[in-house]
């Protein structure tokens, strides 16, 4: 038996046992110890491996501090070089999936060091670092730690001493997305065949190459007369008022932010700036109309070629948001802009 | 209607001597005979002939084509009708094969042309060929000649080397003999009123010089879709005048032994009524995919099949044609199911298919044609060196100080068939 | 260069009110008239055809070769018609599905310099067939 592997764990505030909601804010934390899930996952490993240190941060601190959380983390992982990171699991808790989603990614794609996570299936960190992770599927509340843990550590184990992992099916992890290649018992035509015999009894068969899906969205029927109709401005961009007041973040947006633009002629700067991390901001800080044209709206508005403009523009950052906040996110908006007999928007992205 | 019987010879072993003969399994090759059989045609200057085992540290590089040796009994003609011998129907009567002996031909009309069999190791995994006890013919032509002719010289030799080893069979009593009996779709439709009659279409590279295949001499090029009986394919009615797609071109060894319709005809009169084969040309413009799609579903149509497989051959613009049919065919209510393979990317992470349909629910993977093997050096090569440097320039890092290469699967010889040949596959990991 | 030129007539001596060639490869160049030639790369072609396929341009023969090995051509040639008055949705998802396919197979491979005459013959063999495909279509 070769030497230990060592493991590096990432809990938020709650698994980490400092608190509840109350200790959301709490900045990243260092212990040269296992806490929480740390241990039990430890357990599993079975002697092969330890875990040198929890990382403990709050859900609310990681997700409205995130560059600088995630450089406090990087460096630290560094410093400490893991054989592995494992982060979680985060169940379906949206920040915490989010926050150990974001580390994942970063400790892949910057350091190159394997990770392992675990989440519901549904949770908007799953997008975020499916293609990178092992992300073993839990259940939605804290009840699974017991069957994700085990898991958790095999997988761990496996790729620490470069044993090769199974199928997502066998290890109990979400695919990542890797179309491997293999060679199976039965020929394809032998295969095609069978597909084809069970489509034609109408029992269950599965495709070996899923075509992706795309949302299809009918569009609204057009509007009859513009010079009566009120216009929104809404954007993915990140054009916030100066300051940020909201905190949206600069990437995998978790919220979005209206404001009241009644009074204004443009979203010029200083007073509006971007907060998009995803895109070279000089040109939107230069004029912040050039991503959320409130300009050219209020002087259609003027000309009357548009009934009016509506009073708040809504915004968020389009940059890793996962595609489930970003139904939300529409489907919150596009509720208040019915609401208030809003017909037509504009949409901008970057 | 038509009744086949193939009489297998089982081959357990190669060699060359100094006349053709089967004992105990072993298959001799009278070389000097074959070589001056061959050169009865003047375009041939010279002909190399070798053999290569499986589990030998053989690699054979550039494959162009491989082809069973068979021998005609009764009925039909013997050799390739239209091709090497007179027109005859095919699919009728007795055919006796050397089963598990192939005809490789290797030699190179361009300078691109890799197709790699290795018989042994690694290799050997990702091709059907490397199991089949092969005999090497490698061809060099005369001085001169066009592209055209060249390709068409060595093409042709391959059939006829397949014909003269073949005709060792003639005299010999089978191991084994498999009959292929199928009446005419009525009758078989009144044999199974109520099993669902299924169609296979079979899409073929027809688009010029190094992309062609041709049926019973016709190339395919200038057909319209057309009926075959599933015995006629079985039985030497198809060749493949094929030369770049190694990993999922269909050669004519895939054509007589063609897995779709063997797996299709094995449930024939169980779980489905099997009509036949709509031999399905791929066009090179847009005004032909579309008229060889609607052409494919009238005569499925036509012929009232519930459902139908569809096999590509090639890779880029034959995916178009492959998605139209399926559209078309599920649009019209008919259930298919593809076969196809996919470019995953080297990692395996690229999204499999640039052209989707959402009609392509049923589909199988002959596996990612950019995956990467790395095949170690060969002991002995079978072909042309230079070919291995095509390999091994592919991209910086081909080549590993070992001696190993790293290539792409597309470059194996029948590793991702789209006829389901081969066992590969893709899973979402 | 810009697509220029006189478009009456396709292949010498034969006319054509309908068809251009969009190619890198100088053996078509000579061979045919109504050619767009530009030394550029593979890649620089295909997008060129994009941006006609969206001035309304109509592809006659498909961007994409049918082998994985004329996919590390070089050289490719590609047939288009003169523009229509609406854009063809169909084909401009083919070009931009040839386009991603393209980049997905030669984005780390080295161009193949030592073949570069055989891919250019292939390429003009190739296209001379397609143009023999449909022999009964007035052009």
């Amino acid at each position: 038996m070769s030497k230990e592997f060592k493991v590096l764990y990432y809990v938020n505030q709650f698994f980490g046992q400092v608190g509840g909601e109350d200790k959301a804010g709490m900045k990243p934390e260092f212990h040269k110890d296992k806490i929480g899930p740390a241990l039990g996952f430890e357990n599993q490993l079975k002697g092969e491996g330890k875990v040198a240190g929890t990382i403990i941060c709050g859900d609310n601190y990681f997700n409205e501090n995130k560059e600088e959380s995630l450089s406090y983390i990087l460096n630290l992982v560094k410093q400490e070089a893991p054989d592995v990171f494992v982060a979680g699991p985060a169940f379906n808790a949206g920040r915490y999936g989010v926050a150990c989603a974001e580390i994942c990614r970063a400790i892949a794609e910057e350091l190159n060091i394997p990770v392992v996570t675990g989440m519901y299936k549904e949770n908007p960190g799953l997008e975020i670092c499916q293609h990178v992770a092992y992300v073993v599927s839990t259940s939605d509340s804290a009840g699974g730690m017991r069957k994700a843990l085990p898991l958790m550590a095999a997988i761990t184990s496996k790729i620490a001493q470069g044993i090769e992992l199974g199928s997502p099916e066998e290890e109990g992890y979400i695919p990542r997305g890797m179309r491997k290649t293999i060679i199976v018992d039965k020929r394809g035509s032998l295969r095609a065949v069978e597909m084809l015999v069970k489509r034609l009894k109408g029992e269950e068969f599965a495709t070996e190459m899923p075509m992706p899906v795309f949302d299809m969205v009918t569009p609204a029927p057009a509007i009859q007369d513009l010079s009566k109709a009120t216009i929104a401005l809404c954007t993915s961009g990140g054009i916030v008022p100066a300051g940020n007041p909201d905190h949206i973040q600069s990437a995998s947006a978790q919220k979005w932010g209206k404001y009241d633009i009644s009074q204004r002629s443009a979203l010029n700067a200083p007073d509006y700036y971007t907060t998009h991390g995803g895109y070279d901001p000089v040109y939107a800080n230069e004029i912040p109309d050039r991503v959320a044209p409130l300009d050219i709206l209020k002087e259609l508005e003027k000309e009357g070629y548009i009934g009016k403009v509506y009073e708040f523009f809504y915004t968020t950052t389009g940059t890793g948001t996962s595609v489930s906040n970003s139904v939300k996110f529409g489907t919150e908006i596009g509720a208040e802009l019915k609401a208030a007999g809003v017909d037509g928007v504009i949409l901008t992205s970057t | 209607m038509l009744k086949l019987e193939i009489g297998r010879i089982h081959i357990k072993d190669i060699q060359l001597g100094n006349e053709t003969s089967v004992k105990n399994g072993v298959l001799t090759v009278d070389t000097q005979g074959l070589i001056k059989f061959l050169r009865e045609d003047e375009r041939i200057k010279d002909v190399k002939l070798d053999v290569a085992k499986p589990g030998e540290k053989v690699r054979i590089i550039p494959v162009k084509d491989v082809i069973e040796p068979r021998v005609k009994i009764s009925g039909g003609n013997n050799g390739f009708p239209g091709v090497t011998a007179k027109q005859a129907q095919c699919g009728e009567g007795r055919t006796h094969v050397l089963y598990g002996a192939a005809v490789v031909t290797v030699g190179d009309i361009v300078g691109f042309q890799e197709g790699v069999i290795d018989m042994w190791g690694e290799g050997a995994k990702w091709t059907p060929f490397s199991q089949t006890f092969n005999l090497t013919v490698d061809i060099q032509v005369a001085d001169g000649l066009d592209p055209h002719t060249h390709e068409e010289t060595v093409r042709i030799a391959g059939l006829r080397a397949a014909e003269f080893v073949g005709l060792v069979g003639q005299d010999m009593q089978p191991d084994e003999v498999v009959t292929y009996e199928m009446g005419s779709i009525f009758e078989e439709t009144a044999k199974y009123p109520d099993l669902p009659k299924v169609l296979y279409a079979e899409m073929m590279i027809t688009q010029g010089l190094l992309h062609d295949t041709y049926i019973y001499g016709v190339n395919a090029q200038t057909i319209l879709p057309s009926l075959l009986h599933a015995n006629e394919e079985l039985d030497n009615a198809v060749i493949s005048g094929n030369c770049v797609a190694a990993c999922d071109k269909i050669t004519t060894y895939q054509h007589q032994n063609n897995s779709a319709i063997l797996d299709l005809y094995a449930q024939h009169g169980k779980e489905i009524n099997f009509l036949g084969c709509i031999m399905v040309p791929e066009h090179t413009t847009l005004s032909g995919k579309m008229r060889a799609s609607d052409y494919t579903l009238k005569l499925i149509q036509m012929l009232g099949a519930d459902a139908v497989v569809v096999s590509e051959e090639g890779y880029g613009n034959p995916d178009s044609d492959l998605l139209i049919i399926c559209k078309k065919c599920e649009k019209a209510g008919v259930k298919t199911v593809l076969i196809t393979d996919e470019c995953a990317g080297r990692d395996g992470m690229s999204q499999p298919l640039a052209d989707t349909v959402p009609e392509a629910v049923a589909v199988v993977s002959g596996g990612n044609v950019s995956h990467v093997v790395t095949l170690p050096p060969a002991e002995k090569i079978i072909g042309n060196v230079e070919a291995i440097a095509v390999l091994a320039g592919g991209w910086e890092g081909a080549l590993l100080e070992d001696g190993s290469l790293q290539c792409e699967l597309n470059a194996v010889i029948g590793a991702t068939s789209e006829i389901g040949y081969h066992n590969v596959t893709c899973r979402l990991y | 260069m810009v697509v220029s030129g006189n478009y009456a007539k396709i292949r010498k001596g034969r006319k054509s009110m309908k068809n251009i060639i969009i190619t890198n490869n100088p053996l078509v160049a000579e061979k045919f008239e109504d050619v767009y030639w530009t030394d550029g790369s593979v890649e620089e072609i295909l997008i060129k055809i994009r941006d006609l396929v969206y001035q309304g341009y109509e592809l006659v023969s498909h961007p994409l070769a049918s082998s994985l090995r004329m996919l590390f051509s070089p050289y490719r040639s590609v047939i288009i018609s003169t523009p229509k008055q609406q854009l063809n949705f169909e084909h401009a998802q083919i070009i931009e599905n040839s386009i991603i396919k393209y980049r997905n197979h030669t984005s780390c491979r080295k161009t193949d310099d030592q073949n570069r005459d055989d891919y250019k013959r292939i390429d003009l063999l190739l296209l001379e067939a397609a143009f023999a495909e449909q022999q009964g279509m007035w052009q």
